[in-house]
């Protein structure tokens, strides 16, 4: 249960991005960093204790998502979820991120958390994470010293620990331009709507023809972090739909997985079901290239 | 800093504080500016009861804003929805249909109808149920909630579904 009255901390409200990295060169080890909060004060209820939480709420032009079809896809640190879900751009070409953002949590927690915020708190069963990590994004991370692009497969260490180092900043996600026939989906089983999702799954290839190729599966609260099935990734790649090779997924992905019991679902729920959910996500993403 | 001086904006008037720095916006409001209109449910982001509007009409929780960050903001309690001693055509609609039992959620759900019907002004039963989420009624089992925000939706439209 989570406690009304919050921790005493010290709060850190920069103006400008220097501003935040000199404070977090002083203060960073003690600090704890805050996009929407939705993620930090939950945390906070139930006994999370930081000396510092640093804003970058006053930080301008933080919240942008920006397409540029060469580039690709940047979404700031502070862009929120509620923006993911009305973004054209993103429903078109990034569907799986957009499937994630739609179903998370409620509207008023879409309209105060963040992607990058979701990447950051790097719980296995974050649907930003599992959306992104099958779309291969990039996270751009700020320190004194300069920017430093982590690719979001070398982004997450283990539970809740991240590349980020304590004097950086997360200031970015970059998602790669969309080639051609490339599609996506994402799905999270949850109990109710605004439950952590008990298992969630994405998936981004190209479709060429009936041929998946260039696959990215990404499978959530299966292991400590978000974890791609690279395994299954290789039996599928060069093949065609169809019910056969579709069954060869459910089969290569039990062996990828390592899911436990937790107050949200149990090993062999997870175990059962993580094969027909990554079906139906590839499924899903064939289809939206109608 | 541990405490912050802030100004707050609450149904158009204007509050200016001193506030510890770990201090909800929902602790300000209930404890510090009276506001017992805004509800606690769970502290945690996840019954909705804490709803407030803020700069217009965005729904946010309030049990998960940290006052010293909501400086300068305008903000919305039900209390607040009230024109000229004449209750929102939202309220209204909430006494009509009987949508209201023990009144805990309400609040909450008010505001966030108002804010729902402001992106979409003639709902489906389904969209009005999808609209809601994060909104938890104890009580009612929604049925009349639902047509709360029909009934609203029409008054809203002049007549018009």
């Amino acid at each position: 249960m989570s406690s009304r009255v919050l921790p005493e901390f010290e709060m850190l409200i920069p103006k400008g991005m220097d501003e935040a990295l000199t404070m977090l060169r002083d203060y960073g080890e003690r600090s704890a960093v805050m996009a929407g909060g939705t993620d930090l004060l939950v945390m906070m209820g139930s006994g999370f204790k930081a000396d510092f939480v640093l804003s970058l709420s006053r930080i301008p032009d933080l919240d942008y998502i920006i397409d540029d079809p060469g580039e690709g896809l940047r979404i700031g640190a502070m862009a929120t979820l509620s923006q993911v879900c009305e973004s054209q751009v993103i429903k078109k070409k990034y569907r799986a991120l957009w499937e994630a953002a739609v179903q998370n949590g409620s509207p008023q927690t879409r309209n105060m958390g963040t992607v990058v915020g979701n990447l950051l708190r790097a719980s296995p069963s974050g649907d930003c994470c599992c959306a992104i990590l099958a779309l291969g994004g990039t996270v751009i991370l700020k320190g004194r010293e300069g920017t430093r692009a982590v690719p979001i497969d070398e982004f997450w260490l283990d539970y809740g620990v991240t590349a980020r180092k304590t004097d950086e900043i997360a200031v970015e996600v970059k998602l790669p331009p969309v080639e051609k026939g490339m599609v996506s989906a994402f799905k999270a089983l949850t109990r109710t709507t605004l439950d952590l999702a008990k298992i969630n799954a994405a998936a981004c290839f190209q479709l060429s023809g009936k041929k998946f190729t260039k696959a990215r599966l990404a499978i959530g609260a299966v292991a400590p972090t978000t974890i791609r099935l690279k395994k299954t990734e290789t039996v599928i790649e060069g093949k065609e739909i169809d019910d056969t090779v579709l069954a060869e997924i459910e089969k290569a992905i039990s062996s990828e997985i390592s899911p436990i019991d937790d107050v949200r679902s149990t090993a062999e729920y997870r175990q059962k079901v993580s094969g027909p959910l990554v079906k139906r996500v590839i499924q899903a993403a064939c289809n939206g290239l109608d | 800093m541990k405490k912050c001086s802030i100004t707050l904006y609450v149904n158009d008037k204007k509050h200016s504080l001193d506030v510890p720095v770990n201090r909800t916006l929902l602790q300000v409001l209930r404890e510090d500016l009276a506001m017992t209109d805004v509800k606690y449910g769970c502290g945690a982001g996840e019954c909705g009861a804490c709803t407030v509007l803020i700069d217009g009409d965005t729904p946010i929780l309030s049990c998960l804003t940290l006052a010293a960050l909501a400086d300068g903001k305008h903000i919305t309690t039900v209390a607040g929805l009230e024109k000229d001693g004449k209750l929102h055509p939202v309220q209204q609609a909430f006494i009509d249909e009987g949508a209201i039992q023990c009144g805990y959620c309400t609040p909450g759900m008010v505001l966030k109808t108002v804010s729902f019907l402001a992106k979409n002004a003639a709902p489906t039963e389904e969209e009005i149920r999808k609209g809601l989420e994060g909104n938890i009624c104890r009580c009612t089992g929604y049925e009349k909630i639902v047509k709360a925000v029909q009934q609203a939706a029409i008054k809203k439209e002049g007549g018009k579904v």
